[in-house]
């Protein structure tokens, strides 16, 4: 039984990273409202465990690794796609807070929320 | 063997006649050695496909991420697939100002000739992480027959 889960956990791991010989730009939409910004992110084939978030020196990199197979016992027709990995980095303005980045995947698309500093955030100026 | 229908966008732009041109031509030449289109461009038109065959079937794998599955359209007639729907990459609220906008959007279409007849009845569809996969399953009656040949 322990050897069993073992397996499993050796196997998520190589799943998890595995060596791909390409490595694409993916597509993404960027948009911003008045308290923040938001980045979309199509990552076809990629699991939430499989994404890599990291911000450093105010540059935001995204990596992601798809865990992709074969039918098994067939002979490719045509391919048009051919699975690699994602990655893409973005330089973010000082104006966005960091700390309080927040992502979701759903459906093959990683979406990132920075909300911008309470300080830079319009505010509406009441005239008594 | 394999068609491309190309849906027609909802404005018309120069610059999607001329990648659609160079869609073409990078097709006609196979350029890059072997040919597939980069997916920056190829999948704002049309998904991208991967298809195996084999004495039992067709599997397709279609990249579509962002795509609710109740939204795509999966019809068979005799030997054509077609596949329709739409990419979802509108956001809810309209007052966002856009930096970037990559991601396809609006509608899709996309018919393939399969190499045989496939049953109906068991064709499986399953979507997962933006890919969908379509097991088509050959028909009996279409499936190779082995001739046993007698010694006369």
């Amino acid at each position: 039984m322990n050897t069993a889960v073992a397996k499993t956990n050796s196997q998520q791991d190589t799943q998890r990273e595995p060596q791909y010989q390409r490595h694409y730009m993916p597509n993404v939409d960027v948009l911003e409202d008045k308290d923040s910004v938001k980045i979309e992110v199509d990552i076809p084939g990629v699991d939430r465990n499989q994404v890599d978030l990291s911000v450093e020196n105010g540059t935001l990199t995204i990596k992601a690794a798809p865990s992709y197979q074969h039918p098994e016992g067939f002979r490719a027709m045509f391919q048009e796609w051919i699975p690699g990995s994602f990655e893409r980095a973005f330089q973010l303005s000082e104006s966005v807070d960091t700390d309080k980045i927040d992502a979701v995947v759903k459906n093959g698309v990683l979406t990132i929320n920075i909300p911008k500093r309470e300080e830079v955030k319009t505010r509406k100026i009441e005239i008594k | 063997m394999l068609e491309l229908t190309a849906w027609p966008r909802q404005t018309w732009s120069l610059f999607d006649e001329l990648e659609a041109l160079q869609d073409r031509m990078n097709r006609v030449f196979g350029e890059r050695g072997y040919s597939y289109p980069s997916r920056r461009y190829a999948s704002k038109r049309y998904p991208l496909m991967n298809a195996w065959s084999s004495e039992e079937g067709v599997t397709i794998d279609v990249e579509l991420p962002g795509v609710t599955p109740d939204d795509v359209d999966i019809s068979i007639m005799g030997d054509q697939l077609t596949l329709k729907g739409k990419f979802n990459a509108v956001p809810e609220k309209s007052d966002y100002a856009y930096h970037a906008q990559e991601r396809p959007r609006g509608e899709f279409s996309r018919s393939i000739t399969l190499p045989f007849r496939v049953d109906h009845d068991r064709v499986n569809a399953k979507y997962k992480n933006g890919i969908l996969r379509l097991e088509l399953p050959r028909s009996e009656a279409e499936k190779p027959k082995k001739i046993e040949v007698k010694s006369a």
